[in-house]
């Protein structure tokens, strides 16, 4: 137990700790800034076109709020695997099988009739259960055979991702109807009943009811993990499964659970994603929103405050960096590179760190 | 068989060695640094830079060859990389990975637009094909070896590498730095060295993959071309169960069931694309859930290794 009161990072400990992910992000976009010049765009004009991108509008505020909200499930997901010493490097095949089981409940699965809020809570609890699943089968077969989870939910990933291609390019899944040749392989629109509120219709901002649940969400788990028995199961399996099993913590069933919150967090963010923003499935449907969350939940450091923080980072940093290539011809892939340079500073400083706080 | 089924055949055999190719350089790589304890899902990052610099060069040169070193050289840096974090940093090797990818995709899409043009797809030189002499006649044969030079260079690394870590003391070395490293480090050997060498040889390898690809195949660069096939590369070990003649033909099979694709549409054969495509990732993950023969991965696989007394 000493063990585990001495690892609770204490206040002043965190924000020492601050400045590295702050210092990383900083240095990265130095690093983007440094291309954009590059490119001979003049730095300038590049700013604003991210700006205008990012936050420029109430429709890009919105854009960007909604990216964020969903990488902001998938990050929480990954803190509460990441606390009991699980990486889920699988986001991007949860959400798929969040998308596909949500589209099909709305579409043919009678969720649109279902009563008032329920048309929409219903496929999404689906889409949550959908991810969580696929996320526990890595879970299952850690505890059985010992296998490292980030082979198998990598490997259900794209398994994940390419169930979801299949899907949409037949008729007989969740491809629309073929009415010529030029017929998208996407799903059909959602009923509108099924469509997720959203939180300030009249303000033309694209927000939806998600960032609600969200911060909710994060509430939660923010407690769970530092107050509940399950949060300290967590802790223990991951700091040290050997000793937490001599103190008759059910480690087993600890790590299928912790792969299945963090699927199930990634497969809402999918049905989030579908039945708020895109509402038809089509074949690149996760888009990368799987890796970014890993890297928002790596970013956070363990922390909900961390989570929130990078998911708005990320998710203004992506729609800016769109809307840059858009109106300044500058390469979005600047905003990729950020992205690595972020991943690459945080995980060499990880060792340096942890050796400055054991002297 | 008639004449066209024998033109069928040699076509797809021969389509299925040029595509299982540049998984198979990164595979044989990743076999070595996994051996040693090192698992590097850099591997597509390290592809894609090795197709991007070989073009480039090949492009500039007009010398596929100096295209081929230009590959070798641009990824050196990044393996090193790789194997200054994850060796000395003992950074998470999953997340420098992932790091290493983003940022080599990021970096290659804009170097390319910036260099060449937006989505340009401008042929460049590959290198020359080569069949083995006296075999060109042969039916089925002949045509199925009408390849790229590099394609026999793969198979005598593969040979090399079974006898390097079968039978000399440098494979003892690798497989003690993955399985036992404490124990090599007591008899005198060098952890690190043994696992910085290992992830560097791994991004040659993956260089001549990804060369393989821009140089070898496509002959053009495009955006982000290795399309997981470094990944395929990882889970192609991994169905070989860390052995060097199962590596090789766990990526011959992916090769195929690549080449399906594209083979069984044209003899009319609906087969769903999605599900080809999942074929090696659902084959891979049953062989991982024990389902296929006992998986028995290096012990000390991802384990950053720490010297006692430091």
């Amino acid at each position: 137990m000493t063990a585990l009161a001495v690892a609770r990072p204490t206040l002043g400990a965190w924000r020492s700790e601050l400045w590295v992910p702050v210092g990383a992000v900083v240095v990265a976009l130095l690093g983007g800034l440094a291309l954009v010049a590059a490119a001979g765009v003049s730095l300038p004009a590049a700013v604003a076109a991210f700006a205008d991108g990012a936050w420029g509008s109430a429709y890009a505020v919105g854009a960007s709020l909604n990216r964020a909200v969903a990488l902001g499930f998938v990050g929480l997901g990954f803190i509460v695997a990441h606390r009991a010493n699980l990486t889920n490097v699988g986001g991007e095949g949860q959400i798929a099988m969040g998308g596909i089981v949500s589209t099909a409940l709305c579409l043919y699965g009678g969720a649109a009739s279902l009563p008032g809020p329920l048309a929409w809570i219903v496929p999404l609890v689906a889409a949550a259960i959908a991810g969580g699943v696929w996320g526990s089968i890595a879970g299952v077969l850690k505890v059985r055979i010992g296998t490292n989870e980030v082979i198998s939910t990598l490997l259900l990933s794209f398994i994940g991702v390419w169930a979801l291609y299949g899907c949409v390019q037949s008729t007989r899944l969740l491809r629309q109807p073929m009415t010529d040749s030029a017929t998208l392989p996407e799903s059909l629109e959602v009923p509108a009943a099924t469509q997720v509120p959203q939180i300030a219709p009249s303000l033309d901002m694209p927000l939806h009811a998600g960032a609600i649940v969200l911060v909710l969400l994060a509430a939660l788990v923010a407690v769970v993990l530092a107050r509940s028995l399950f949060g300290l199961r967590l802790r223990a399996v991951g700091l040290n499964p050997a000793a937490a099993r001599r103190a008759g913590m059910p480690i087993g069933a600890t790590v299928v659970v912790a792969m299945f919150i963090a699927g199930a967090f990634a497969g809402l963010a999918g049905g989030f994603m579908l039945q708020g923003e895109q509402l038809a499935l089509k074949a690149r449907f996760p888009s990368g929103y799987g890796i970014d969350g890993l890297v928002v939940g790596l970013l956070a450091r363990g922390t909900v405050k961390g989570v929130l923080a990078s998911a708005l980072l990320f998710g203004f940093l992506r729609s800016g960096g769109i809307a840059m290539e858009l109106s300044a011809g500058v390469p979005s892939a600047i905003v990729l590179v950020i992205q690595g340079l972020v991943i690459l500073l945080l995980a060499g400083s990880a060792w340096w760190l942890h050796r400055r706080k054991r002297a | 068989m008639d004449h066209s089924a024998v033109a069928l055949w040699g076509l797809f055999i021969g389509s299925s060695l040029r595509l299982a190719m540049p998984m198979l350089f990164a595979a044989l790589g990743e076999l070595v640094s996994e051996r040693a304890g090192v698992l590097n899902l850099s591997l597509e990052g390290m592809m894609l830079m090795g197709a991007f610099a070989g073009a480039m060069g090949s492009l500039w040169t007009g010398q596929p060859l100096l295209g081929l070193a230009l590959a070798i050289v641009a990824v050196l840096p990044i393996a090193a990389l790789q194997a200054w974090l994850s060796v000395r940093l003992h950074a998470n090797q999953i997340v420098s990975g992932i790091g290493i990818n983003i940022l080599v995709l990021g970096a290659t899409t804009f170097a390319y637009r910036e260099l060449v043009g937006l989505r340009s797809r401008v042929q460049i030189p590959g290198l020359a094909t080569w069949t083995p002499p006296g075999l060109e006649g042969v039916p089925v044969v002949g045509a199925a070896l009408q390849q790229s030079w590099l394609l026999y260079l793969a198979f005598a690394i593969a040979v090399a590498i079974a006898v390097l870590l079968r039978r000399t003391a440098v494979g003892l070395a690798i497989h003690a730095a993955g399985a036992e490293p404490a124990a090599l480090d007591k008899s005198g050997g060098s952890v690190t060295r043994v696992r910085i060498g290992a992830v560097l040889f791994a991004g040659v390898m993956s260089a001549l993959g990804g060369a393989f690809l821009s140089l070898g195949d496509i002959h053009t660069f495009t955006e982000g071309m290795t399309n997981g096939a470094g990944y395929l590369a990882l889970v192609g070990v991994i169905f070989g169960n860390w052995k060097t003649g199962r590596t090789v033909l766990a990526c011959v099979f992916f090769g195929a069931a690549t080449a399906l694709q594209f083979q069984l549409p044209a003899l009319g054969i609906e087969v769903p694309t999605a599900l080809l495509i999942m074929l090696p990732y659902v084959m891979a993950l049953l062989a991982v859930a024990g389902l296929v023969g006992r998986q028995s991965p290096p012990a000390a696989l991802t384990e950053p290794y720490l010297q006692p007394g430091r």
